[in-house]
């Protein structure tokens, strides 16, 4: 009878041991999760700001006399098309709806910077105060998407590993954990902007 | 085999040397606000500086710091490089994270500020970029950098202004008496010295407590006690001048340029 209480005692200790073990680990995964899910908000946000940017050097822009028509709605069209992708509130996105994400994003980035190549041959346009600082901020915009571009990235390489090594990966699978998507390393779409901005000599492409 | 050990020595240097331009190397977190690593800017212009800088810490609590490198230690684009050395050294409060940090390489004849989250709304890009072209741009390219540094400070100041209230200290000041629990050291000389006075009760019966303590050497103990006190006040003359960083973040706000 007293074996047996002691065995019974020594499950027990086990079971909670292992409850509060893999509490702790589900716990550890949840945090992470949602570290990832709120620097992808920021993420949101910072390519809203670029996307904010657009009417303001739109109007500006198609206030030059003859400025050409096509680069403009390019630009209003791949505006729209960004604003169209959706995505689950609250969480980060798959990896098809990041995939569809960077696409437009991509699109909207070239057509900026065509925009800026093609208002090179606008002198007067671009002594304007109005336009300068609209480059200045776009500048601005497209630096804080490659930084908040770049710790989305951590923060999901940090998660995804989280989730595969020893002890989390056996439960990471029956407790709903999946892998989240992060950005392509390189994409070239992102890199396109930077070129046309004439601060003194043309800077060597990122890395 | 001491030729051999030698030559090692030798391509191994070699390789070090030839490794050492291409590494990067992110600064140290500098004990100043105005931080000529370069040399290029008089003295006086230096004090003064950093003390306007300091002062406009206790006023307002934002960290404006001025940093100026001979070169730019790095393979990597100047904002890239720049904005992971404001986060190392975490310019600005926590929390509030408004911090701003004029970055300035020589060799490359590259400028950059760096704006802190909290201070994007009032020292915007556009801003940023005005102070770099109007302001230290031309100044940089006639060699009077003591003049554009001066102007430019004065309006990171000006547009930064009102943004927070300050403290009437800096975070260097605050953290070297009040806040902030004491060290360890401190702990256990309370914890010892609290132990030694509850034994010498319970030995002496508490009425004899003090001439116990005496005949048994307490005045050690106490001696430790005094020192204790020097840990509050013991600070205060190294902050003077000198910049610590609250904890600020950076999100890539700010403009760059080259002279």
């Amino acid at each position: 009878m007293k074996t047996f209480l002691i065995i019974l005692g020594v499950l027990a200790a086990l079971v909670v041991a292992g409850v509060l073990f893999v509490t702790g680990i589900y716990n550890g995964l949840v945090n992470r999760g949602q570290a990832v899910d709120a620097q992808w908000a920021q993420v949101e946000n910072v390519y809203q700001r670029r996307a904010d940017l657009i009417p303001n050097l739109v109007a500006t822009v198609s206030g030059a006399a003859n400025f050409e028509k096509t680069t403009l709605t390019e630009i209003t069209e791949a505006r729209a098309s960004v604003g169209k992708v959706q995505f689950n509130p609250g969480t980060s996105p798959t990896p098809a709806q990041l995939a569809e994400f960077e696409k437009a994003q991509g699109q909207l980035g070239s057509a900026l910077s065509r925009l800026l190549v093609v208002a090179e041959n606008y002198p007067s346009l671009k002594a304007t105060e109005n336009f300068q600082t609209l480059q200045s901020q776009l500048e601005g915009a497209e630096n804080r998407i490659t930084v908040e571009r770049g710790r989305f990235n951590e923060l999901a390489r940090d998660y995804n590993s989280a989730i595969k090594r020893v002890p989390a990966v056996f439960f990471a699978g029956i407790l709903g954990f999946k892998d989240k998507a992060y950005f392509a390393a390189a994409p070239g779409a992102e890199k396109v902007p930077q070129v046309s901005f004439d601060f003194g000599k043309k800077e060597p492409a990122k890395p | 085999m001491k030729s051999f050990l030698h030559r090692l020595a030798l391509v191994a240097t070699l390789l070090w040397g030839a490794a050492l331009p291409a590494a990067e190397r992110i600064p140290p977190v500098p004990t100043r606000f105005f931080n000529d690593y370069a040399g290029v800017v008089s003295p006086e212009t230096r004090e003064a500086l950093n003390r306007q800088l300091e002062q406009y810490e206790r006023e307002s609590s934002n960290q404006l710091l001025v940093a100026i490198f001979p070169r730019m230690e790095s393979g990597s684009s100047v904002e890239d490089f720049t904005i992971r050395i404001a986060e190392a050294w975490k310019i600005g409060q926590r929390g509030r994270n408004n911090g701003a940090v004029l970055f300035a390489f020589m060799q490359e004849h590259k400028l950059y500020i760096q704006v802190g989250y909290g201070l994007e709304a009032t020292l915007t890009d556009a801003i940023s970029s005005q102070i770099i072209e109007n302001e230290l741009k031309p100044a940089f390219r006639s060699g009077d950098y003591d003049a554009g540094l001066r102007a430019a400070v004065r309006s990171m100041i000006a547009a930064t202004k009102g943004e927070y209230k300050g403290t009437g200290r800096t975070h260097a000041e605050g953290n070297s008496s009040r806040s902030g629990p004491p060290p360890f050291w401190v702990i256990i000389a309370i914890c010892v010295i609290g132990g030694y006075v509850i034994l010498s009760i319970r030995r002496s019966g508490g009425a004899t407590l003090f001439t116990n303590q005496r005949r048994t050497g307490g005045g050690i103990f106490w001696g430790g006690g005094g020192n204790s006190g020097g840990w509050s006040g013991g600070d205060s003359g190294s902050s003077s001048g000198s910049f610590s960083g609250g904890g600020g973040s950076f999100g890539g706000g700010g403009a760059g340029g080259s002279w």
